[in-house]
């Protein structure tokens, strides 16, 4: 387990249980990194932040997703808008690559506008709205030739 | 708003949204940077909406009748005129184009020629099909860009062919396999999957790798162990293994591959190897499609084959056409010519210097709408409409599909066509007698 591995593993058992009981409930979000003491001391600073940052989202404090879309970089090409698979559900026109209808169905979560890609709703992309392993989608990101997509909580 | 074709290049995308009151566009939808760019040169700062002639050495504004007179004088005292460029422009005035030279005897030839060259001709002899976009679409499970940075010279083909869902391949990107053979990092592999490969050659050796996988497809384990032209030895199985498993693999051959090189038949080479691959193929095909630049780069050598039943270049003698192996390199390279007509296309600045400074020694008579080094040097300009954009027009797609496109907006100034300049020279000349 990746969480464990950033924990201090002497099992000094300050918080109470082992090193790997900590990790598992830090997991599902019973305790938080602060709750180990050791943790907090120098020698584990590193380790403290990378097991904050891999907790990100998952602790307390509610992250917001945001899709940036660097319009210096982008060229328009419209792969974004390709790709997505909410795009594909909901404007036909997208399957064989071509641009959707205009004005933009409800759903559409890009579209390409004076040559440069626009984000228009976040509310239907899948990270906020699929269940399961759907939620990672991350293609529109991964396959820009531009590198222009960033995917981000914040 | 008004559904429209793109003129930025030869892929003429036509799910396009303008949005217009008639005199400016306002809005363009779906269209990438570059098409962008093409519709925004109606108001570029590079138009030109006058006509100018040279006098004492510098360009001056002119009226038509005057520049129109000026070029059939011009025209009149050539013995050896070229016409070159007309890959910016429509059919119809590639057609008048080869009318213009039959009347004055002139040679005739399109950008296309210098970068696809004979290539259609070959593959057409040597029974090898040219795939269409739809097709692509709908069947392709194996995409190879060989020496094409399709990501910057055709922006959204990629998007089309490789990400689109098309009948067969409903699932889309996954399904299909992509394999980039490049010297450089292009921007198009960042495009590529983990399942995908891409393959870094050394510049200028593909005609090595060609040929080895060509003595690979008759005789198994032909590949030198330490590979070749950069590529290592399972590497190049991979490519083949992919090509010769692809139920419908198209390769994309771009400028890399394209620009003629001395002594060396890449073309041909890559035909052949196209052939062999097909012959061992079990479930499919290996087709080929052509990376174009200007958007009606593959109309011209169609209004020819229409015309004198030949692609390309077109000499004409004696009001007859006459069979010639030359092309506009060595016409240039001879200093076979006497004046140059120029139609859409910046000659100065795309041919190495050995060509262009002899250009620049004769007269240029140049018919375009923007600025260029050729402008700054010609004798006369005539500018003319955006076509696709100020006048509508057929063209043909990268896979040879004609497209029509439609006029947008008014052209300023009330400029004339590309086709109406070069109608009017004809009738000109044909009123003034003589030649
Ligand atoms: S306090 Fe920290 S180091 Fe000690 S047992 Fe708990 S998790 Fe492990
Ligand atoms: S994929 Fe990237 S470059 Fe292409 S339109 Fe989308 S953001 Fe722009
Ligand atoms: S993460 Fe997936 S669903 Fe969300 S915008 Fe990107 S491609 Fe679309
Ligand atoms: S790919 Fe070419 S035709 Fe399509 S929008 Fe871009 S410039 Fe225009």
């Amino acid at each position: 387990m990746e969480l464990y591995k950033y924990l201090p593993k002497t099992n000094c058992k300050l918080c109470g249980k082992t090193c790997m009981a900590f990790a598992l409930d830090l997991l599902q979000g019973k305790v938080k990194a602060d709750d180990c003491p050791p943790l907090l001391e120098p020698k584990y600073k590193k380790q403290y932040e990378t097991l904050k940052e891999l907790l990100g989202s998952e602790e307390g404090v509610e992250k917001e997703l945001r899709i940036n879309v660097d319009t210096d970089l982008c060229d328009g090409c419209g792969i974004c808008v390709t790709i997505c698979p909410v795009n594909a559900r909901y404007c036909p026109p997208s399957l064989s690559g071509k641009a959707p209808d205009y004005p933009p169905e409800k759903h559409q979560l890009f579209q390409v506008k004076g040559g440069k890609c626009e984000l228009l709703e976040l509310k239907y992309c899948r990270r906020i709205e699929a269940e399961g392993r759907e939620r990672e989608c991350r293609v529109c990101e991964t396959y820009c030739p531009r590198e222009a997509v960033k995917i981000e909580y914040v | 708003m008004k559904r429209s074709v793109c003129s930025g290049c030869s892929l003429l995308c036509d799910d396009i949204m303008v949005k217009s009151d008639g005199i400016y566009i306002d809005e363009v939808f779906g269209a990438c940077l570059k098409g962008k760019e093409k519709f925004d040169q109606v108001t570029s700062q590079n138009r030109i909406l006058s006509p100018l002639i040279r006098k004492d050495d510098t360009l001056q504004k002119a009226s038509w009748d005057e520049a129109l007179q000026r070029t059939v004088d011009l025209i009149k005292k050539s013995k050896k005129p070229l016409i070159y460029g007309l890959s910016n422009s429509s059919c119809e005035a590639q057609l008048k184009g080869i009318e213009l030279a039959k009347l004055i005897n002139g040679f005739i030839d399109s950008n296309a020629s210098i970068c696809q060259g004979k290539v259609l001709d070959n593959a057409v002899n040597s029974g090898i099909t040219l795939t269409t976009i739809t097709e692509i679409i709908n069947k392709a499970d194996l995409i190879l860009l060989w020496g094409s940075n399709a990501a910057e010279s055709i922006p959204r083909l990629l998007n089309k062919v490789l990400f689109s869902r098309g009948k067969f391949r409903m699932t889309g990107r996954e399904i299909k396999t992509l394999i980039i053979i490049d010297p450089v990092k292009t921007a198009s592999f960042n495009t590529m999957g983990v399942r995908d490969v891409a393959l870094r050659i050394t510049p200028g050796k593909d005609i090595e790798l060609i040929k080895v996988l060509k003595e690979e497809c008759c005789a198994a384990d032909s590949i030198p162990s330490e590979g070749v032209a950069g590529l290592d030895k399972d590497d190049m199985k991979r490519l083949l293994q992919h090509l010769s498993g692809a139920e419908y693999g198209v390769i994309f051959v771009g400028q890399g591959l394209l620009t003629p090189q001395k002594n060396s038949n890449l073309i041909n080479e890559l035909l052949e190897l196209v052939q062999m691959i097909n012959i061992k193929q079990e479930r499919g095909r290996i087709t080929l499609a052509m990376m174009g630049g200007h958007f009606n780069m593959n109309g011209f050598d169609h209004v020819a084959l229409s015309m004198y039943g030949k692609r390309g270049n077109l000499h004409f003698k004696d009001n007859q056409i006459l069979e010639t192996d030359e092309n506009i390199i060595s016409k240039i390279e001879n200093e076979d010519f006497d004046c140059s007509i120029f139609i859409g296309t910046d000659p100065i600045s795309h041919f190495p210097m050995s060509l262009s400074s002899k250009l620049a020694k004769k007269p240029i008579i140049l018919i375009d709408n923007r600025n260029s080094a050729t402008l700054q040097l010609a004798s006369i300009v005539l500018p003319t409409t955006i076509t696709g954009i100020e006048c509508s027009g057929l063209a043909y797609r990268l896979d040879h599909i004609p497209i029509e496109l439609k006029k947008i907006i008014n052209p300023p100034s009330k400029i004339p066509t590309d086709e109406e300049i070069l109608n009017q020279i004809i009738q000109k000349l044909k009123s003034d007698g003589g030649n």
